[in-house]
């Protein structure tokens, strides 16, 4: 399949809205205690069988090939039931398509072609953090022909989980960093438990440390920032699909809520505040999905200004999940603060999407600094 | 310039001086000792956070994920021995007597470090605040000093109020919706008492206490004319826990189910009936009415002063990040953006405070605090030795008479307009500093990015634990509704609420 024909999209969509019914919402509450609770391990092969990990992999590294839109379509849906499903596919897409940037396709289909289960194929990287924004950064230093780490990474996601991590790391001692492939195995390396998040609970996230470590070079020395960007102004599109998904979510769950629960003798869709609310969430929705489709379209066909409008897409959807879903509870009331229902996890999981590639005030005056100054 | 009857005649006109500045009203007439007591009070919750709250609140959060029917008995047994459960139960019922418009502030002392900690205190005293306000002086006196003996013997003796049903929340609340509402918790009169059948949902602190003021009704199909108020202990024959709620946030304070089956309630339990206020000068759907209103005006100030306390909390979390962190090459707390941020955050809390401080006033103006801020009130309660009280005040306090001469100066001689200031203050209060509470952790949030969504950090369980407060005591709808009907309503008689 090449990038997006309508036609494409719209069976992926479809087999990721089929897959989050089936394989996500009946279990979403038991998912949601981890790490208290068991990983969903099948639920992860699953997907990983119906290769959606594999979407923007080129197809030479035995992906789809496909492009921003492919991937949002599935995240959108897979989020509007269970977003750490959502979180894992983004960190590994988007520790993909770093090495996509920088040129070490080689070194990535080492690891996918070779994958023999979802594990070996998926790559841990702290997603949450833009290392130039906050420096948290492993060290190197070269040793003859190979790279040592030392140091610490906070909140490597999925550090518990994959066979291996996209680490940032400094080699000189000025602002650049670069990246480094680690094998979560090796011996020097020190996992910590899975930290206890706010959402996401399925996505898990660990700090790690590093102990004289191999690490094999992404691209070039010092110029992680460079690949992470080239990263981060594409993936934009794809965390904005991630809100877009839990609005949608928490839009279906309220409204049906409010046609079963009656208040005063009446359903109380029926009293016009709540109908105020609801729309609010509506036309929340329908402004989202249109600024959406626009971004997603100019990434895959690089039209004119494309960073700059997925950018404030990402920027403007993700502030719509988090007034939204706060009103997701709000229309249930009591019973959509408990965990037997969908609306608490999408408004941790609406903020904590928020925090993905970076700090969100900082992502504002980016877009300034860098598109409109 | 204007003659009297001028002025007076231009403060009553909308906004009336009455409902707009309870604060400079109340302050002449308040007692001086209130600020000392109100600063020692702060003292005390201060040393109760570092000794307890802070040293616990991450263990306890992550107790409750782990095993979410973990009760925190641990906790309320420490917060009993430090005499917390008495403290704002007058000292004309046994109790220590403190001011109760410091219990806002005390509640925000420890939300700042743990909502979940803060509401296991301050809860007990939405129970308390709902036995007062039956103004049965026999009962009131009876439970409170449970509450005492339990003090003494290191059993913590907990009051709830229990009024939220599976198929009502809003409904119950409002008597102008209850007739309406799916309304199920039923008592039936019995010779020698009551007999309740029903449940109740999500009332926080179910698990761990003793007492349950719990509100139920003599006739299903017209609830707002047969609404009674009962003590129910726990123990008692055909009354039982059904499940503990598992919440987003808030996990420490237990959130429970109370089921009634054939539950006999007898007479000397019944807080309030029909019957009792039968001869009172308002109706019984208007007495009930004020009844919840004396309650919630009350208390909706306390839910402020948790609200007040999240955002404290949630600044604290961004200002130590801000100060800790560098970002782009210079610490957070030096970006210019990040210095409005927090100056921003910082309003947000002094605002939420303001708000349940104002709505204090206007208790202790018109409402249930009203008596005991009297000036000779207070100080001969506080004068007065403890044992002297205790030996003496029972007695009158059993008496009839006592319960007819507080219901009189309480309920009859608070009128409309003084009871729409408290209430209209409470939910304004409400909706106000909860929605501020929550704009703070959102902030901290963001300003925090990565680290902001580690438990260890603290905002992240800010931002569980303040979204609960604009759902409980009201929705903050039901309270906008209620700020239009006491503050708006009046003006306008073709506006009608809760009748759309």
């Amino acid at each position: 399949m090449s990038k997006g024909s309508h036609r494409e999209l719209k069976l992926l969509g479809n087999a990721a809205a089929d897959f989050s019914r089936k394989e996500l919402a009946p279990s979403r509450e038991e998912n949601d205690k981890y790490p208290y609770g068991a990983f969903f391990d099948t639920v992860i092969n699953k997907a990983y069988t119906i290769d959606f990990f594999h979407i923007i992999l080129p197809e030479d590294a035995g992906g789809m090939g496909q492009g921003m839109a492919a991937l949002s379509v599935v995240l959108e849906h897979i989020c509007q039931e269970d977003s750490s499903l959502g979180g894992i596919i983004f960190t590994c897409s988007a520790a993909h398509e770093i090495m996509k940037a920088a040129g070490s396709m080689d070194v990535l289909s080492q690891i996918t072609d070779v994958a023999e289960n979802v594990n070996d194929f998926l790559i841990a990287f702290p997603v949450f953090n833009n290392p130039s924004e906050i420096p948290h950064l492993a060290c190197a230093r070269k040793d003859g022909d190979r790279y040592i780490l030392t140091g610490s990474i906070e909140y490597m996601v999925l550090g518990n989980i994959a066979a291996k991590a996209l680490v940032p790391a400094k080699i000189s001692d000025d602002n650049t960093f670069s990246f480094f492939l680690v094998d979560l195995k090796d011996k020097g390396i020190s996992i910590s438990d899975p930290i206890l998040s706010l959402g996401l609970h399925a996505c898990p996230a660990t700090d790690i440390s590093f102990q004289d470590v191999n690490g094999i070079l992404i691209g070039e020395e010092n110029k992680g920032k460079d690949y992470f960007n080239a990263m981060a102004e594409k993936f934009h599109v794809a965390a904005a699909a991630m809100s877009q998904g839990i609005m949608k979510g928490a839009f279906k769950e309220a409204l049906a809520y409010t046609k079963g629960r009656f208040q005063g003798g009446r359903q109380i869709v029926n009293w016009s505040e709540m109908k105020m609310i609801l729309a609010n969430m509506a036309v929340k929705i329908k402004v989202s999905e249109m600024i959406l489709a626009s971004a997603t379209v100019a990434v895959d066909e690089n039209g004119n200004g494309w960073r700059e409008c997925a950018k404030a897409a990402a920027i403007h959807i993700q502030e719509l999940a988090c007034d939204l879903t706060t009103d997701g509870i709000q229309v249930l009331g009591g019973v959509g603060y408990m965990k037997d229902f969908g609306q608490e996890k999408r408004f941790r999981d609406a903020k904590h999407i928020q925090a993905i590639l970076g700090l969100a005030p900082l992502k504002k005056i980016d877009y300034l600094e860098n598109f409109i100054m | 310039m204007l003659s009297r009857s001028e002025i007076k005649s231009f403060i009553e006109r909308t906004p009336s001086f009455k409902n707009t500045m309870p604060s400079l009203q109340a302050i002449p007439k308040s007692p001086r000792w209130m600020i000392r007591e109100t600063q020692e009070v702060i003292a005390i919750a201060r040393k109760f956070n570092e000794e307890v709250v802070k040293p616990y609140v991450l263990t306890l959060d992550r107790k409750m994920h782990e095993d979410p029917d973990y009760l925190p008995w641990d906790f309320v047994k420490k917060a009993n021995e430090w005499g917390l459960y008495t403290m704002w139960i007058p000292k004309l019922f046994g109790g220590r007597g403190y001011n109760m418009a410091s219990m806002s502030v005390f509640v925000e002392e420890i939300g700042s470090v743990c909502l979940s900690m803060a509401n296991l205190i301050g809860v007990h005293y939405l129970g308390v605040a709902t036995l007062v306000a039956s103004w049965n002086t026999r009962l009131i006196d009876r439970i409170c000093r449970d509450v005492v003996k339990g003090e003494k013997t290191g059993e913590p003796c907990l009051i709830t109020l229990a009024i939220t049903e599976p198929g009502a929340g809003t409904d119950v609340e409002e008597m102008d919706l209850a007739d309406k509402g799916n309304i199920t918790c039923k008592a039936e009169k019995v010779p020698g008492g009551y007999k309740l059948n029903g449940t109740k949902i999500f009332i926080s602190n179910g698990h761990v206490s003793v007492w349950h003021m719990t509100i139920a009704y003599e006739n299903l199909d017209k609830p707002s004319d047969a609404t009674i108020m009962v003590a129910v202990k726990t123990g008692m024959d055909g009354f039982s826990f059904g499940r503990m709620e598992h919440k987003m946030g808030q996990k420490g304070c237990p959130a429970s189910e109370l089921i009634f089956k054939d539950c006999f309630v007898p007479d000397d339990l019944v807080a309030v009936d029909t019957r009792q206020i039968d001869k009172l000068n308002r109706s019984k759907k208007d007495t009930m009415q004020q009844i919840i209103d004396y309650v919630v005006a009350a208390t909706r100030a306390g839910v402020a002063g948790f609200a007040t306390g999240a955002a404290r909390g949630a600044f604290d979390a961004a200002i130590q990040f801000a100060a800790g962190t560098k970002v782009n090459g210079k610490l957070l707390i030096n970006h210019e953006w990040a210095q409005c941020m927090l100056a921003e955050m910082y309003k947000n809390v002094s605002l939420a405070r303001i708000s349940y401080v104002e709505t204090n006033y206007a208790n202790n103006l018109f409402g249930m605090y009203k008596l005991l801020q009297l000036k000779p009130v207070y100080y001969f309660l506080k004068i007065v030795p403890h044992f002297l009280l205790d030996k003496i005040a029972p007695g009158f306090l059993n008496k009839p008479f006592m319960t007819w001469v507080f219901r009189k100066l309480q309920l009859d001689f608070q009128t409309d307009e003084d009871f729409h200031c408290t209430s209209g203050w409470g939910s304004l209060a409400k909706f106000s500093a909860t929605d501020l509470g929550i704009k703070n952790c959102h902030m901290a949030l963001e300003m925090m990015g990565q680290a902001g969504l580690r438990h260890d950090r603290y905002a992240e369980k800010f931002f569980r634990d303040a979204k609960l407060l604009q759902i409980y005591e009201g929705t903050n709808q039901l309270n906008r509704l209620n700020v239009f009907k006491c503050f708006m309503a009046n003006d306008y008689p073709q506006a009608v609420v809760f009748e759309e």
